[in-house]
């Protein structure tokens, strides 16, 4: 998976975010309300449990047989009059955007709903070929006009504030200055949109799911863009990662079910549109990139990170995310999924410590992805790969010889009681300087260690 | 019953109250407490970092402390030390004398609750608590059926052994469990945000007006306790182990 920014630290970034506290109780609040909306959502279906138990079935049971279906959806595709493309990574994936959009001498194209297409950096490949790109979501494209990746899978722009996008706005598209009146600001963009959807020559969108059984693509939005993106040009390019496909239409319904639901809380988006060929006198091209997937594939755990459908909801529900912001991540995708998919390439090795392992994530997802065994898995492979944050490659072994040892323990901890500050060094840590930043020490107990208890007033009686 | 404690290095040397109360509780039920030599710890916060080879030994020291012991159930008053403890010696030791002792692992509410059925108190206790829904011991434990689960009815183990108690007033904060923050070393890998969750935490919990904050989970509790002794929050930590023996 792809990384944006620096290589700072999860924590170090965070930490910058966190000096604003005011933004941070914003977009803690923003975030938690979505997550609000969802428990609304889940509660009104009784058998919300059996959806999430059904849609990890689908995708486990396609990931494991995903060479069959991925034949069936090329062949039905073909006999939709689909034109199938493959791609091993972002290179060739832009490659061949950039062929098919060159062949009918593409100037315009609108985009919709495409994490896969930031994934392989594919705006900045045809600008530098000389296309206009525009992405159409609302919050594409306010972070298009920002110049900044998405912070978040399903409200991109969510670390933006009204009065932000009503200054960026006035400064891009001419909008009043001043305004922040989202109800203004959205009929400002949407006329700057509609010019901009009339002068497209092609349109390309990301993919929800693939049905196999159809030889369909399945997209999602809110705001109709994609389909107004789709129908108007000619040609229609539609991008997905390898992942996206399910076997047929129960198994199609049964995460539309819970995809919205679980994202923002809605029973459904507005717009669930199932594009099955191309219009006529017109273009349909599936876009179908491995770029690192099949790599996790080969390991049954990090596997079932694919059966995510990119509902967001582990980023809405996780405490960390929502008080660290999707840029402290260092990854495109970030909260748990993103850790979940991009750890591996983290050259910062943090991101698989970018969570308290409260496991809610876990229990949010609806197709049962267990983030935080995954999560804790690459943990475990940077350490075994000697790659570390935070200095655990040095203190780890000592803490491990410390706590095995019970004269040493007994001894560090009864002078830690008396004292609490005469500790090793490296036991010094928990009680140290980064724990009093944010709290007190802990409260020196007054008696001596329970086992010294027991004894003298169990074990002999 | 004949119970083996497991008491976790946290309790064992900064919260004995904890140990204590765990004893005097179990004994005014009936049972026959015994403490197992050599404990110190189940090796959580090693491979909370992944560090599996730095915690082999702690961890297979602790699991021989209970191996060959004769008892009905070994209980911990902390929960996520013994999920830690479970997952770790199935980790390092699949031995059939190894899977006895983590058939025989209970949580304290959880044994309370399951096995022994508690269901008479003997003293009432007039106050309002704030109960802190630990993430180990609803997500990985079922303690309670976690707030993300949803059309399916629910439990919660820990409200129901306490709300037998006579005056007791049991509250919840906003956003009942959400983590507090701790996370083990994360509370000093990931400093401003383990301090931005305690603070909330530390604030919904006073926002119930309780006058004590009462958890399972006696790490959660140091951390909380903390946080809230620094921001001057006028309610204190309960561990459930004291409560209920003071109930008794
Ligand atoms: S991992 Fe699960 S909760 Fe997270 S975005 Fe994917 S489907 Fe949604």
């Amino acid at each position: 998976m792809a990384l944006i920014g620096g290589i700072e630290s999860h924590a170090s970034a965070a930490e910058k975010f966190n000096r604003d506290v005011d933004r941070v109780n914003w977009h803690d609040k923003a975030l938690w309300n979505l997550r609000h909306k969802r428990d609304l959502a889940a509660e009104s279906q009784p058998e919300w449990e059996d959806l999430k138990q059904l849609g990890s079935e689908y995708k486990l049971h396609t990931l494991a047989n995903l060479k069959h279906y991925l034949t069936e959806f090329e062949a039905n595709c073909k006999k939709n009059g689909i034109v199938v493309h493959w791609a091993k990574d972002g290179k060739e994936h832009n490659e061949i955007v950039h062929s098919i959009l060159a062949k009918h001498n593409v100037k315009n194209l609108v985009k919709s709903k495409s994490m896969l297409t930031e994934e392989c950096h594919l705006n900045p490949y045809l600008i530098e070929r000389g296309i206009d790109v525009i992405d159409t979501d609302l919050g594409e494209r306010i972070i298009q006009l920002n110049e900044q990746p998405p912070s978040h899978i399903v409200v991109p722009a969510i670390h933006l504030k009204k009065e932000e996008v009503g200054e960026l706005f006035h400064r891009k598209i001419g909008s009043e200055k001043g305004a922040s009146c989202p109800t203004y600001l959205t009929k400002q963009a949407r006329a700057h949109l509609r010019q901009k959807f009339l002068e497209a020559d092609a349109g390309l969108t990301g993919v929800n799911m693939a049905v196999a059984s159809e030889g369909a693509v399945a997209i999602a939005t809110n705001e109709g863009n994609a389909d107004m993106g789709v129908n108007l040009p000619k040609v229609q390019i539609h991008c997905m990662g390898i992942d996206k496909i399910v076997p047929n239409m129960d198994a199609a319904s049964v995460l539309s079910r819970t995809l919205a639901r679980n994202a923002t809380g809605q029973p459904i988006t507005s717009y669930t549109t199932f594009y099955k060929g191309p219009k006529e006198g017109g273009e349909m091209h599936v876009v179908l990139v491995d770029n690192g997937r099949t790599k996790l594939f080969q390991d049954e755990l990090l596997a079932e990170a694919y059966k995510c459908i990119r509902c967001g909801g582990c980023l809405n529900t996780c405490p960390v995310y929502r008080r660290s912001s999707g840029f402290s991540y260092n990854a495109l995708i970030p909260g748990p999924i993103g850790i979940a998919v991009s750890a591996g390439d983290d050259e910062t090795h943090s991101l698989a410590w970018a969570c308290s392992l409260c496991g809610s994530c876990t229990q949010v997802c609806p197709t049962k992805v267990p983030l935080d065994k995954i999560i804790f898995k690459w943990r475990r492979i940077h350490s075994e790969q000697g790659k570390l944050p935070y200095g655990k490659n040095g203190y780890m072994p000592w803490v491990g010889k410390f706590m095995a040892n019970e004269t040493m323990l007994n001894l560090g901890m009864a002078s830690a009681r008396t004292a609490l500050r005469i500790l090793p060094d490296a036991l010094m840590k928990p009680f140290g300087m980064d724990w009093t930043k944010h709290r007190e020490l802990p409260k020196a107990p007054k008696t001596g260690s329970f086992e010294a208890w027991f004894k003298k007033n169990r074990e002999n009686k | 019953m004949k119970i083996a404690l497991f008491i976790p290095c946290l309790v064992n040397h900064m919260q004995p109250n904890v140990g204590i109360a765990t004893v005097e509780l179990l004994e005014k039920l009936g049972h026959q407490v015994i403490l197992p030599e050599g404990q110190t710890c189940c090796g959580q916060p090693m491979t909370n970092s992944g560090c599996f080879e730095d915690a082999k030994k702690t961890t297979l020291k602790l699991l021989n402390a209970f191996k060959g012991i004769d008892c009905d159930y070994i209980v911990c008053p902390a929960a996520s030390c013994m999920i830690a403890a479970k997952e770790n010696f199935h980790e390092f030791d699949c031995s059939p004398e190894a899977t006895a002792v983590i058939g025989k692992l209970k949580e304290l509410t959880e044994f309370l609750h399951d096995i022994h059925g508690l269901e008479r108190f003997n003293k009432p206790f007039n106050h309002k608590v704030s109960l802190q829904m630990s993430c180990h011991g609803i997500r990985m434990l079922d303690l309670a059926t976690p707030s993300e689960i949803k059309g399916s009815g629910g439990y919660n183990k820990v409200e129901a052994l306490l709300s037998r108690i006579e005056g007791i007033d049991i509250a919840y904060p906003e956003r009942r469990d959400e983590c507090c923050g701790f996370g083990g070393t994360f509370a000093l890998d990931e400093g401003a945000v383990s301090g931005k969750m305690g603070k909330d935490k530390a604030q919904a919990h006073a926002n119930t007006g309780a006058r004590y904050v009462v958890g399972f989970d006696p790490s959660c509790l140091l951390h909380l306790d903390g946080v809230i002794r620094r921001e001057g929050h006028p309610v204190e930590t309960l561990h459930i182990a004291e409560l209920l023996n003071q109930a008794l």
